[in-house]
């Protein structure tokens, strides 16, 4: 068993005056078909006038792993880095990085992604955010 | 010309694969994928005479440049090639330029699987499902391949409506037709199914990349001889056969392989035989470790992402097949890299028969438990009978035979609860006998 730590960004589309990104990070336990443990879970919103970059992105990542309490491998969708190869991602990231791969990576994806879209949501209607 | 993938294929036809190459791709990784076209084409039954690639992003009419396409037009007249096979997806403006510019036949890989399953296809079901998949792949391009193919023809006066539309609605039509012929064949699957759990049968499948020797784990441990071969889909109708666990009874099903970006429309038509894998009690995971460390991890990925969404936490074995061909330090070195994508790893070679018996331990392991219980019957003729039903539906550990029979039995809870209804109801046949 092993640490990674599911990242997924709610929000990558435009809205009115701008983009409103939200990204979830969730440390977790997990064995090659299972999640084990869920650890912790970190949100952090962010606003951009311009569309994002992958800089913007990895930046985004960084800072919400950043308050996590625990350390683990950064696991995302690879869509999310816009399609880049592993390589290109492996040197942005001050931790360690890799793709979905394994079947528990793929559910801790989907938790994160489901956690990320309904706190979008939920900030968006606290805020009154015209999407 | 003729641009859909109906033609019967194979034979030793000579073709030409073509591949083009995204620009900052992994090389290493672009190479294998080139090796699995090659071997998809062998499995086809073609003879590939030439090869060419392209790094470049994709142009719009001929996916490789223009002059790229030209030198291949040059190569298909000098080889006396029938058939061009592309590995990326072409798009049918792309299917008709290129193949206008090169005289001959050109598909793309995802026509050239279904010509595989195609020829395989022995059962009502599968041709079914490879009519399916064919349709599926057609319908998109329906209109634009009428439409190139009647350029400058219109239906004249009093004429239905466009060719394109008739022709597209034909196909809509004969998809939901053998839809609906393949739901009420999957519904007699799934009555099967039902009636095979009932009978106290666990069901175990064999899953795993095309080529990895499933069938050949198969025969190891059935001791049966489905078709082996070294190529790719070799099996697509999926068999079935008991096996006896140390009295447990389980049926294990050997299915078709699994490929990289399969397409959506593919995975659906085959839906009724991959289902045989995700509606089992456990999967058993073959992967042949005896390739680059690099290639079993793509190859369990693309297992994986079949899998993940489907099978609803059915626990899977990573069956670690053709030890044989490595030595102990190998194995741990690949066991090291590969740990993190294959749960309960096994070592087995199908082929000289080790790791058999490893492998049906952990198979009863991670089967679904069976209930220990004793049971009282009452020393009748009916009572006999209801033990040698139990004899059949599980494990009889003791049985004592006095006023009444006392059994330790172990079997599935459903069969318990039967079990106990009957005696209950003989109970009461009894005693309403009795008081009469």
């Amino acid at each position: 068993m092993w640490d990674i730590i599911a990242v997924d960004i709610s929000g990558r589309h435009r809205i009115k005056g701008g983009y409103y990104m939200v990204c979830a990070a969730v440390t977790l336990t997990v064995s090659a078909n299972h999640i084990e443990k869920i650890k912790q879970i970190k949100i952090q919103p962010l606003w951009l006038k311009r569309a994002p970059s992958l800089l913007d992105i990895v930046q985004l990542i960084e800072d919400t792993a950043d308050q996590l309490s625990f350390e683990g491998t950064i696991v995302t969708e690879k869509g999310d880095m816009y399609n880049r190869p592993i390589w290109v991602l492996e040197s942005m990231f001050s931790r360690a990085f890799k793709y979905q791969e394994s079947i528990a990576e793929r559910r801790a994806i989907e938790l994160v992604h489901h956690i990320s879209l309904s706190a979008r949501n939920l900030l968006i209607n606290e805020l009154q955010i015209e999407a | 010309m003729k641009i859909s993938a109906e033609k019967k294929s194979g034979n030793g036809n000579r073709v030409i694969l073509v591949k083009r190459t995204s620009p900052n791709s992994d090389p290493e990784r672009e190479k294998n994928l080139f090796q699995e076209l090659r071997e998809l084409a062998r499995a086809a039954g073609y003879l590939p005479v030439g090869e060419l690639t392209q790094t470049r992003f994709p142009d719009s009419r001929y996916q490789l440049g223009r002059g790229k396409i030209e030198e291949l037009a040059e190569l298909v007249r000098s080889t006396g090639t029938e058939k061009v096979i592309f590995f990326n997806r072409l798009s049918t403006i792309q299917l008709f330029n290129i193949s206008e510019m090169c005289g001959c036949q050109v598909i793309d890989k995802f026509q050239l699987i279904l010509e595989i399953f195609a020829k395989r296809a022995t059962t009502h079901r599968s041709r079914l499902q490879v009519e399916l998949a064919r349709l599926k792949y057609e319908v998109p391009r329906a209109r634009a391949v009428v439409s190139l193919l009647k350029k400058e023809e219109r239906p004249g006066f009093m004429g239905l409506g466009d060719y394109e539309e008739s022709y597209e609605q034909d196909l809509k039509k004969r998809i939901t037709r053998i839809e609906d012929e393949l739901e009420s064949a999957e519904k007699d699957n799934e009555s099967l199914r039902a009636f095979r759990h009932r009978k106290g049968f666990s069901i175990i499948s064999l899953a795993g990349y095309t080529n990895a020797g499933k069938s050949t784990l198969f025969n190891a441990i059935v001791n049966e001889s489905a078709e082996v071969k070294d190529m790719l889909f070799t099996t697509l109708v999926p068999t079935t056969r008991a096996l006896d666990l140390g009295g447990r009874k389980a049926l294990l099903t050997d299915t078709v392989g699994f490929i990289e970006d399969l397409p959506h429309w593919l995975v659906d038509a085959f839906k009724s035989t991959l289902n045989e894998i995700f509606l089992s009690d456990l999967i058993l995971l073959v992967v042949d470790v005896s390739e680059k460390p690099e290639i079993i991890l793509q190859k369990l990925s693309t297992a994986h992402d079949t899998l993940w969404d489907r099978i609803q936490g059915v626990p899977i074995i990573t069956v670690l097949n053709k030890t044989d061909l490595l030595d102990e330090s190998e194995l741990a070195t690949i066991m090291e890299q590969i740990g993190y994508m294959a749960p309960n790893p096994v070592f087995v070679s199908a082929k000289a028969g080790t790791g058999i018996t490893a492998l049906k331990a952990e198979i009863i392991k991670h089967l679904p438990p069976w209930s220990f219980y004793s049971l009282s019957l009452p020393n009748s003729e009916k009572g006999m009978s209801i033990l040698s039903w139990l004899y059949e539906e599980g494990i009889v550990h003791r049985v004592e035979y006095g006023e009444g029979i006392t059994v330790d039995y172990e079997s599935r809870t459903e069969i318990i609860k039967r079990a106990q209804a009957l005696i209950k109801t003989e109970e009461i046949l009894n005693n309403a006998k009795a008081t009469e």
